[in-house]
């Protein structure tokens, strides 16, 4: 096989797919309703990106999404290497994560709603709620697996409590709470959706629902394709950092 | 010490006293939508015994258990067969890992579309969802069977079937499973989703008509049924990975 059959056989199938789809849409089979043209969703995924109030949705969705997330991440840790340092700590909260873990988080999204109110209150606590879990969990392994001789050298070595805790159990535990990370981000960005979908007026969620009712089935599409990218582009980036932060540790990770 | 991490009597007094204090600061003036665990229970008690939330349950296990069934064993059997073949595995994984930080539920629109506002869009989106943790876990499962095994297997005489299905598949099956148990937490997660977005039946529907009808006691009954609901079929598939698995020693819960 040569070189560039072999650079290009990553994008065969999408390219594939991506034919498939003009030439249906094309060829008249189907209504423009259901299988709009590429070209009709790149156009509207074009104003969907250019003009300002469609960019304020995406905005709003992205917002939600990151403060959830960033909340359960600085929560998460904090749970996470407690319950990996302490074992009072890990007797209290590990059969709780046990628990409620396989518990769908999303039915209490109606309790939220009357806690927090119908705005980004509600769908930001559910964010924090669903990314907490992963982040702890593989915090804790993480925090648990740090080497011991590692520690008993800097207690030796007259190093405090809180010096060993940042010098040698965060740095450890760093690639484990990256691999969190790249769990709960996808999460995140599902739940913001999922709670857009379900009751809002603004966010992409919404913009996708409204689009359906309005039978703009374009649009519609080019705010999937958004959100795709959206998602694309949050795991991009998470991988930029961490490779940054943790350069001296590669996980190995199902999705590296 | 030891016996800290693994007694039980800790994390049931805990739940007790949250149960206890709940009761007690719902006996003051209070929330309409607060409602003290003693309602809760005998609501939910209430609930079965009339039938009400039997229907529900079953509709919305129609849902999800296909579209889990349809999902992961197209993604178990497509990564099984991408973790042996090269070629296979060159030309799909790319898009799979590329697709997998997507949000599913972007699809329940076109789906609708395409499918009606029915069961069958339901289905696959869980299904779509279900698709992708089986999908990388098996492939990853496979990849990482020991070469030592296979050649040994190949020079002892088998075939490639053979060789797949004794070697490849039981090095691969820890993975599996792990796989499946996201899989199964996801196709919950989004069934109540999209019957929450639409739906006349499962239990999603009944917390969103509990809700906007400020029935808080269905309400609750939902959410249990919900979580009891994702609680026990965890328990089950853990059940049977531990039949499946009992050769292997690693046990990690």
């Amino acid at each position: 096989m040569s070189a560039l059959a072999r650079a290009l056989r990553p994008f065969a199938l999408l390219a594939l797919g991506l034919a498939g789809w003009e030439l249906l849409s094309r060829s008249g089979l189907t209504s423009p309703l259901l299988v709009p043209s590429l070209g009709r969703i790149g156009w509207e995924l074009g104003r969907l990106a250019t003009r300002l109030d469609s960019l304020a949705e995406v905005w709003q969705s992205l917002h939600r999404a990151l403060v959830g997330f960033a909340l359960a991440a600085v929560v998460g840790i904090a749970i996470g290497i407690l319950m990996g340092r302490s074992r009072v700590a890990a007797a209290v909260f590990d059969p709780l994560l046990a628990g409620t873990y396989p518990v769908p988080k999303i039915a209490l999204f109606p309790i939220f709603v009357f806690v927090f109110g119908i705005g980004s209150l509600s769908k930001i606590a559910l964010v924090f709620l669903e990314c907490l879990y992963p982040i702890v969990v593989t915090t804790y392994a993480g925090s648990r697996a740090v080497n011991r001789v590692l520690v008993w050298s800097a207690l030796n070595m007259g190093a405090s409590p809180a010096r060993v805790l940042w010098r040698i159990v965060v740095p450890a535990t760093a690639p484990y709470i990256f691999a969190g990370f790249r769990i709960a981000l996808p999460v995140a960005m599902i739940v913001v959706i999922i709670t857009e979908m379900l009751s809002s007026a603004d966010g992409l969620g919404y913009l996708a629902m409204y689009s359906l009712a309005s039978l703009k089935t374009d649009r519609m599409l080019a705010v999937a394709v958004a959100i795709a990218l959206l998602g694309l582009g949050l795991d991009r980036v998470l991988v930029l950092v961490r490779d940054r932060v943790v350069f001296w540790e590669r996980l190995d990770s199902y999705y590296a | 010490m030891g016996s800290w991490r693994s007694s039980k009597t800790v994390p049931l007094l805990l739940l007790a006293g949250a149960v206890v204090l709940w009761e007690i600061a719902t006996l003051g003036p209070r929330a309409d939508f607060v409602l003290p665990p003693t309602e809760i229970a005998r609501d939910v008690v209430g609930a079965v015994a009339s039938g009400e939330l039997l229907p529900h349950v079953t509709a919305s296990l129609t849902r999800a258990l296909p579209g889990f069934a349809l999902g992961s064993f197209a993604g178990i059997v497509l990564g099984l067969v991408a973790g042996v073949v090269t070629g296979f595995a060159e030309t799909v994984s790319p898009v799979v890992f590329l697709t997998y930080p997507v949000p599913k539920v972007v699809f329940l629109p076109l789906f609708m579309l395409w499918f009606g506002i029915g069961d069958v869009s339901k289905i696959l989106v869980i299904a779509l969802a279900c698709f992708y943790p089986c999908f990388i876990n098996a492939y990853y499962g496979a990849r990482a069977t020991p070469r030592l095994l296979v050649w040994s297997a190949l020079n002892m005489g088998a075939g490639r079937l053979t060789v797949f299905r004794k070697v490849v598949l039981p090095c691969a099956l820890p993975l599996v499973f792990a796989g499946l148990r996201v899989s199964l937490a996801l196709s919950f997660i989004l069934l109540f989703s999209t019957e929450m977005i639409n739906a006349r039946s499962g239990l999603g529907f009944l917390i969103r008509q509990a809700e906007s009808n400020l029935r808080f006691d269905l309400m609750y009954v939902s959410i249990v049924a919900v979580a009891a609901l994702g609680y026990a079929s965890d328990r089950l598939l853990l059940l049977a990975r531990r039949r499946a698995l009992a050769w292997q020693e690693a046990g990690s819960a």
